[in-house]
C-alpha cells in the first residue's frame, strides 16, 4: 500500500532553480530584486490558488482576468467618483468578484454548461462589462487621477523585517503586505481543504462526481462555493494590483487565466480534478516569476520568455502524465500479500 | 422485528427513451432476511437496485421506506434511512485516503473542522468489529481491486445501515474472501439488518439467501423462499422455460458438427498478460462460433481486447491462419480482417448522433471513397441493403442512431462489421439490454455468417445465450481459461460449475 505521498519534487525543483539563479545571475540575490520578486507574484499567487478550485472540482476558470478587471474597476469607481470610504470599496469589490466568480458555478450547475463554455462567456461578457462602467470613459479627466484613499493604498505596504529583527549588517528584503496577505490567505485555504467539510466535499466531487452525489453530497453547492472562492481570489489579487499602481484599467488582469492555470498545473493540481493542494500553485507562481525575473536580468528578451513560459507549463503536464502512467503501470501489477 | 418490512417498492417502472428496462415492479425487503436478487444481464436487477437507492427516480411507481413514501432520486435522504448500496461499479474517490472514503460525505465536524481523531477512532472501532485490517491513510488508487471492494464494503458499513443493498459484491473477490463476506452478512442478519444480494453465481444464492426474487427481461418471475428451489428450478425461473427448453434443444438437436480440421483461423497459445489473464490457449476455426463465458471480472473483455491489438500481452502468440500476428493497434487488426463489436455500444460502439447510413459504413469507408470524395449512391446502396439484411427498424437511412431503441442500435453496430466481412469476428456480450425479438435476430445473423464461413468469438455471461448460439464454449475463471466443452454435450448446470471453479 502507497501512502498519498505529497508532491516533494516540486519545493525541492523550486529550490534549485531559485539557487541556480543566485550564483548565475548577477544582482538576482538582492534584497531588493527579491522585493521585487514577492510584490510581484503573490497576487497571482493568489489568482493561482482560485484557479485552483476551480480545477480541482474538474473545471477550469477562464474568467479570472476578467473579474480582476471587473473588480478593479469597481474600486476604481467607488473610490474616485462615488468617493466612497476605503474600507467600503474594497468590501464591495470584494463581494462583487466573489458574485461574478459564483455565477459560473450557477451556469454550470443550472444550466449545465461546461466550465470551458461558461467562463469563456463570462470573461467576453465581465470585460464587456468593465469598459461600459470604466470611470476612465465615464469621467475622462479622472484618467490620470490616482488612488489616494489610505486604506487602498496601504495594500501597498512593505515590512522591514530586518529593521524589526534588529539585523543591520545584511540588507534583508522588505516583505511586502501582499506576500504576507498570500500566506495568510495559503493557510487558510490549506486548512479549508484538509479539515473541513467543504474541502473533502470538494475533493470527492472533483475525484468522482458520482460517488459524491450518491453520498449525499451538495454538488451544486460545493461547485458555487469554489468558484465563489474562485472570484473572490481573483478580486483580492485585483485590489492588490489596484494598490500597487494606484489606478486601475480596462486591461487589468489581461491573460492572467493562463498564468493562474499555468501555475495551478506546474503546481501539481491535476488537470481532471479531484487531486492537487494550495501550496502547490504558490510555489508554482513564484517558479514561473524566479524564471522569468531571472531571464529580464539576464536580458533575454520578453518574447523569448512566453516561449520558455509555454514550454515550463508542457513540461508540467507532460511530468504529470508520467507520474500518471507510472502509477497506472504499477497497481495494474497484481498486489504481493 | 422479524418479518417487518424495512422498504418497499410498489409498481416501480424505469423507461429510458424507446426501451422499457423495468416494468410495473413490486419488491420487499425485510428485517433479518437476505434477499437474493438473480436473472441474467439485463433482466433489470441493477435498475430496481437504483431506484432503491434513489440513484435515479423511476418512471412510475414509488419508495416506501418504513410504510411512509420516500422522495425519489434523493440518495442522501435513502442513506439517513439506513439505506446503504454496494454498487457493481467502484463507488470511490480514487485519489482519497480510505478513511475519507469510508465518511464521504459525513464527516463529524467541530467548529467547522472535520474531526480527524474521531474519524480514526470510529474507522479502527469498525475494523474491529468487523475483523478487517486497513491502512486507514492509503490512498484508494493504490489498492488493489479486492481491497477497494471491501472499502465499499466498510464504508456501507460505516452507516450503521439496516437495509444493505449489494449488486454483485463477490464479483472481483476470491474464495476465501467471498466466505469472509458471507460470515459479514450473516452478523448482520442476525443483528436484523435487511439485505439484498444480487449475484450471478447460484452457489452464493444457495449458500446466503433466505429467499430469492426471479427477475427476466424487467420482469420479476418468481419471488420464494430458497427452500421451497433448487437449482435447476432456479435457472429455469432465470432463463425462462420456453427458452431452456429452446435452448437445450438448439444444443442437442443438430447433429454434431464434424470436429473442425485444418489450420485454425485464430490461435492463441499461452497467452500471458500479467495482472490479468494467464496461459490462455484457444482456437477458433473458420465457420464456428466459440463462446468465452464466465462471471463479471473473470478478465474475458481483457482476453479480447488484446486479441484484437487494443493492448498489449506479456508472452505467449497469436496465430492468424497459422501466421504468427502481433497487432499494435486495432488498426493493425482490422487491416488483417478482424472485428471487434464492443460491449457497450454507447460509450465505443456507434456514433450516435450521426444517421444509421453513416455508422454502417464507418468501419469500410475507405471502400466508398472516389478521388477525394465519398461516394453518397454507394454508401447508400449498401446501407439499404444492410437495413434489409438486418431488418432495422425504422428502416431509415437519415434517422439518428440515438433515437433507435437498443435492438436496433445493436443491429447497426453488428451490421458495420459484417460489411466488411472480417476472417474472425469478435463480440464482446452482443445482446446486453436487447429485447427478446432483437436477441433472436441476432443470433439468426451470426448464424448466418458462420455457416458462410466466418470465425465468430463471442464473449457472454449470458449463458442463455452461450447455449443457444455457440458451437464450442470456453469458460474463464480468474484470468485463466478452465474448459473448454462442445455445446452439443453440455448442459448449463456443467457450466454454472466450471464457472464457480476455484481457479488453480
Amino acid at each position: 500500500m502507497i501512502r498519498r505521498r505529497g508532491n516533494s519534487a516540486l519545493p525541492i525543483f523550486f529550490l534549485l532553480t531559485f539557487a541556480l539563479f543566485c550564483a548565475v545571475v548577477p544582482r538576482f540575490a538582492s534584497a531588493s530584486n527579491l522585493e521585487a520578486l514577492m510584490a510581484g507574484y503573490a497576487f497571482i499567487a493568489i489568482a493561482a490558488m482560485g484557479e485552483s478550485f476551480a480545477i480541482l472540482l474538474r473545471g477550469i476558470d477562464l474568467s479570472v482576468g476578467a473579474v480582476m478587471a471587473l473588480a478593479g474597476m469597481v474600486a476604481f469607481d467607488a473610490s474616485l467618483i462615488l468617493h466612497l470610504p476605503g474600507y467600503l470599496t474594497i468590501a464591495l469589490a470584494l463581494v462583487l468578484a466573489t458574485f461574478a466568480g459564483a455565477l459560473n458555478g450557477v451556469l454550470i450547475v443550472f444550466l449545465r454548461l461546461q466550465p470551458f463554455i461558461a467562463t469563456l462567456a463570462t470573461l467576453a461578457a465581465y470585460r464587456g462589462i468593465v469598459f461600459t462602467i470604466s470611470g476612465r470613459q465615464l469621467v475622462p479627466e479622472l484618467s490620470t487621477a490616482a488612488l489616494t484613499d489610505p486604506w487602498i493604498t496601504g495594500l501597498d505596504a512593505y515590512f522591514d523585517i530586518g529593521a524589526t529583527l534588529g539585523v543591520e549588517s545584511i540588507s534583508l528584503p522588505a516583505v511586502p503586505l501582499s506576500f504576507l496577505l498570500m500566506i495568510v490567505l495559503l493557510v487558510l485555504f490549506e486548512v479549508l481543504l484538509r479539515s473541513t467539510r467543504f474541502g473533502r466535499d470538494l475533493y470527492a466531487t472533483g475525484g468522482n462526481p458520482e460517488a459524491a452525489r450518491l453520498a449525499g453530497i451538495d454538488l451544486r453547492r460545493t461547485v458555487l462555493i469554489g468558484y465563489g472562492l474562485s472570484g473572490f481570489c481573483a478580486g483580492v489579487a485585483a485590489l492588490l494590483l489596484v494598490a500597487r499602481l494606484t489606478t486601475s484599467t480596462e486591461a487589468l488582469g489581461n491573460g492572467m487565466e493562463l498564468t493562474a492555470i499555468a501555475a495551478a498545473v506546474i503546481g501539481g493540481v491535476r488537470l481532471n480534478g479531484g487531486a492537487g493542494s494550495m501550496w502547490g500553485p504558490v510555489i508554482g507562481t513564484f517558479l514561473l516569476g524566479v524564471v522569468l525575473m531571472g531571464l529580464t536580468l539576464f536580458g533575454i528578451s520578453q518574447f523569448v520568455q512566453q516561449i520558455l513560459t509555454g514550454a515550463i507549463l508542457l513540461a508540467a503536464i507532460a511530468h504529470s502524465r508520467w507520474l500518471q502512467a507510472r502509477s497506472l503501470f504499477r497497481h495494474s501489477a497484481p498486489e504481493a500479500s | 422485528m422479524n418479518g417487518s418490512a424495512l422498504v418497499e417498492a410498489r409498481a416501480v417502472s424505469k423507461v429510458y427513451g424507446l426501451s422499457t428496462v423495468l416494468h410495473p415492479t413490486d419488491f420487499v425487503v425485510v428485517a433479518s432476511e437476505v434477499r437474493g436478487l438473480v436473472g441474467s444481464n439485463g433482466a433489470g436487477k441493477s435498475t430496481l437496485l437504483k431506484i432503491l437507492t434513489g440513484a435515479i427516480a423511476p418512471t412510475s411507481g414509488q419508495v416506501l421506506v418504513d410504510g411512509e413514501i420516500a422522495p425519489p432520486a434523493k440518495p442522501l435522504q435513502m442513506l439517513r434511512r439506513g439505506l446503504a448500496c454496494i454498487y457493481q461499479h467502484s463507488n470511490l474517490v480514487a485519489e482519497m485516503s480510505v478513511l475519507d472514503n469510508i465518511f464521504i460525505g459525513r464527516q463529524p465536524t467541530h467548529l467547522g473542522l472535520v474531526q480527524r481523531k474521531l474519524l480514526r477512532q470510529r474507522a479502527q472501532a469498525l475494523l474491529a468489529r468487523h475483523g478487517m485490517d486497513f491502512d486507514l491513510d492509503a490512498t484508494v488508487s493504490t489498492l488493489s481491486t479486492v481491497r477497494q471492494k471491501e472499502v465499499e464494503i466498510l464504508k456501507a458499513l460505516a452507516l450503521d445501515a439496516r437495509v444493505l443493498l449489494m449488486d454483485e459484491p463477490t464479483g472481483w473477490l476470491s474464495v476465501s474472501d467471498v466466505t469472509r463476506l458471507h460470515a459479514t452478512i450473516d452478523g448482520l442478519r442476525s443483528r436484523g439488518v435487511g439485505i439484498v444480494y444480487i449475484s450471478h453465481v447460484l452457489d452464493e444464492v444457495f449458500d446466503i439467501c433466505d429467499a430469492v426474487t426471479v427477475m427476466r427481461d424487467g420482469r420479476v418471475v418468481a419471488d420464494q423462499p430458497i427452500a421451497q428451489l433448487d437449482r435447476a428450478r432456479l435457472i429455469e425461473l432465470m432463463v425462462g422455460k420456453t427458452l431452456a427448453t429452446q435452448a437445450f434443444d438448439q444444443a442437442h438437436d443438430g447433429v454434431r458438427r464434424a470436429p473442425p480440421t485444418g489450420v485454425p483461423r485464430l490461435r492463441c497459445r499461452a497467452l500471458t498478460k500479467r495482472g490479468e489473464f494467464h496461459d490462455v490457449s484457444l482456437e477458433v476455426h473458420a465457420g464456428e462460433i466459440l463462446c468465452v463465458t464466465g462471471l463479471v471480472g473473470s478478465k474475458r473483455t481483457e482476453l479480447v481486447q488484446t486479441i484484437f491489438g487494443a493492448s498489449r500481452f506479456d508472452s505467449g502468440t497469436i496465430e492468424l491462419e497459422g501466421v504468427p500476428l502481433e497487432f499494435h493497434s486495432p488498426r493493425a487488426a482490422i487491416a488483417n480482417g478482424i472485428g471487434f463489436v464492443t460491449e457497450d455500444r454507447h460509450r465505443d460502439g456507434l456514433m450516435l448522433d450521426l444517421s444509421i447510413a453513416e455508422n454502417l459504413v464507418a468501419a469500410t469507408l475507405s471502400r466508398y471513397r472516389r478521388g477525394l470524395l465519398l461516394a453518397g449512391a454507394r454508401i447508400r446502396a449498401t446501407a439499404r441493403r444492410l437495413i434489409a439484411a438486418l431488418n432495422i427498424q425504422p428502416p431509415n437511412l437519415a434517422k439518428p442512431v440515438r433515437l433507435l431503441s437498443g435492438g436496433n442500435q445493436q443491429k447497426v453496430l453488428l451490421g458495420k462489421w459484417l460489411d466488411m466481412q472480417p476472417r474472425l469476428l469478435i463480440l464482446d456480450e452482443p445482446t446486453v439490454g436487447v429485447d427478446i425479438g432483437a436477441k433472436a435476430e441476432i443470433y439468426a445473423l451470426l448464424r448466418a455468417a458462420r455457416d458462410n464461413g466466418m470465425a465468430v468469438l463471442v464473449v457472454s455471461s449470458d449463458l442463455e445465450e452461450v447455449m443457444t448460439i455457440a458451437d464450442r464454449i470456453a469458460v474463464m475463471v480468474a484470468g485463466r481459461l478452465v474448459r473448454t466443452r462442445e455445446a452439443c454435450e453440455t448442459k448449463i448446470v456443467d457450466l454454472v460449475r466450471d464457472m464457480g471453479a476455484v481457479p488453480a
